[in-house]
């Protein structure tokens, strides 16, 4: 079986959005587009800022790929499903933009295109193609810090298990069930 | 400041479950009178019509692809991917659809002179079928929202039995406001100190139990609707105007009937039960990550 998942090393990162910027170049034509679910622009990479000490922490949140997805449960007509890489993807042409997807996930890691009326999210069609021919998605070929990572978790030589295997990870909301398979790498 | 929830509109949203609750409870109130032949029952049927489409119109407008949404949902029906079991919106979309279909044929009974209608829509199998999709319908409104794992607030299963509750409320309300006679009234007004006695308590246990037992996103919600900035729409619409004066009217009505009383406190239960669904949809915060 494939468990196609994303890593994201916090204690890598050096917060330089390069990853933000391809998404939104890659996946939505660098357009200038406002994203108002998220107050942000089109991309499918949130940055999220916790001050919860002396030093301000940065956490990016995007599509966790949750192997128990609930915008794949609560979706009406299939239009959200896990495909058989383990990635959650969308069927354009099934979603009837209910939005269901969007107030079930978790993460708030969808957010909506007032242009299609569309739920978008983490791999779009750019990403999922460059996939398919065997490359990495656009944030992680960009990242110039190697903060980002991905592959298949049960291949235990892709690029991802091999880091996994290295450091200390959490995986966010844990206790929501939604099994996600989003890594952030928070030391070796 | 708390940021609510923005991608399901309360102001659409709201209206809709409300408004699918009418359709719902009113549907086994109207079963009920016509069973009993209560004079004047049939006006019921009318009402019931009206607001299962307006339902419909206020949910279709929330959606942001509505144009797609009659070759989705066959699409997904004949392509074996309409989640019957999986989804409550799904389970909405049947359920409505049915009774939509089951309350035009009721309409029509009353509007068309056509004996093959008559016998259907007055068969008892038809009563059965209005009252459990009744019923369904208002369950799945709470359902709807209880199911939506990203906000907290919403999962709990008190919303299907406090929508439930309050559904049968708009139901005697609106029996109240269309057929009012003695008997009826008596008897609908005891039943709604009843149902409004146990709404209070439900309405109170939802932002208790997320007060003090809740995640963060449950607790920030209640504080929005206990004190926070939605507590003046809250104590003052849902709990005040919505259920206790409704309650104290009905309390006094036992004893001594008044018709003009009696309609201001339905109008009432009915203004309380549509803010009840904006407000707890309006309070809806996703959880904090991490």
């Amino acid at each position: 079986m494939t468990r196609l998942a994303h890593l994201w090393d916090q204690s890598r990162c050096v917060a330089c959005g390069a990853c933000i910027a391809a998404c939104n170049a890659a996946n939505y034509g660098s357009t200038g587009r406002v994203n108002k679910t998220w107050g942000w622009l089109a991309s499918n990479i949130k940055r999220v800022e916790l001050v919860r000490g002396p030093r301000p922490m940065l956490l990016l949140v995007q599509c966790q790929h949750c192997d128990n997805a609930p915008c794949v449960a609560v979706c009406p007509t299939g239009a959200s499903y896990r495909d058989v890489d383990g990635l959650v993807k969308i069927k354009a042409e099934l979603c009837i933009g209910c939005k269901y997807c969007m107030v079930a996930c978790p993460y708030e890691a969808r957010w909506l295109d007032e242009e299609s009326g569309l739920p978008r999210k983490c791999m779009e069609e750019e990403c999922l193609s460059r996939v398919k021919a065997g490359l990495e998605p656009v944030c992680v070929a960009v990242c110039p810090a190697g903060a980002r990572a991905f592959g298949d978790l049960d291949d235990p030589n892709s690029a991802i298990s091999r880091r996994l295997a290295q450091s200390r990870y959490i995986r966010l909301l844990e206790d929501k069930g939604t099994e996600p398979k989003y890594f952030v790498v928070v030391g070796p | 400041m708390t940021a609510f929830q923005e991608i399901w509109s309360p102001y659409l949203i709201g209206p809709f479950l409300w408004l699918a609750g009418i359709a719902g409870m009113g549907s086994v109130a109207y079963v009920m009178l016509a069973r009993q032949r209560v004079e004047g029952f049939q006006r019921l049927a009318y009402a019931l019509l009206p607001a299962i489409v307006l339902a419909l119109v206020f949910v279709v407008a929330d959606l942001s692809r509505p144009w797609n949404m009659p070759g989705a949902i066959l699409s997904s029906i004949l392509g074996g991917t309409f989640g019957w079991v999986r989804s409550w919106m799904a389970v909405g979309i049947a359920l409505l659809s049915l009774g939509t279909v089951l309350l035009l044929f009721l309409t029509l009974r009353y509007i068309a002179d056509s004996g093959i209608l008559v016998r259907i829509v007055d068969s008892t199998w038809y009563g059965v079928l209005l009252v459990v999709v009744g019923v369904l319908i208002t369950i799945y409104s709470g359902f709807l929202i209880a199911a939506a794992p990203g906000i907290p607030f919403w999962n709990t299963a008190l919303i299907p039995v406090l929508w439930l509750l309050s559904a049968s409320v708009c139901a005697l309300a609106l029996v109240e406001l269309l057929l009012h006679h003695g008997d009826v009234t008596r008897q609908v007004v005891r039943i709604s100190v009843a149902l409004e006695s146990a709404e209070l308590i439900a309405v109170l246990a939802l932002i208790n139990l997320a007060l003090y037992g809740g995640s963060t996103a449950a607790r920030l919600s209640a504080q929005a609707l206990a004190y926070g900035p939605l507590a003046a729409a809250f104590w003052g619409g849902v709990v005040g105007l919505g259920v206790v004066i409704p309650l104290a009217i009905g309390i006094v009505s036992m004893k001594r009937q008044n018709r003009a009383l009696t309609a201001a406190a339905a109008v009432l239960a009915l203004i309380g039960a549509l803010l009840l669904r904006i407000l707890v949809l309006q309070a809806g915060v996703f959880e904090p990550i991490p």
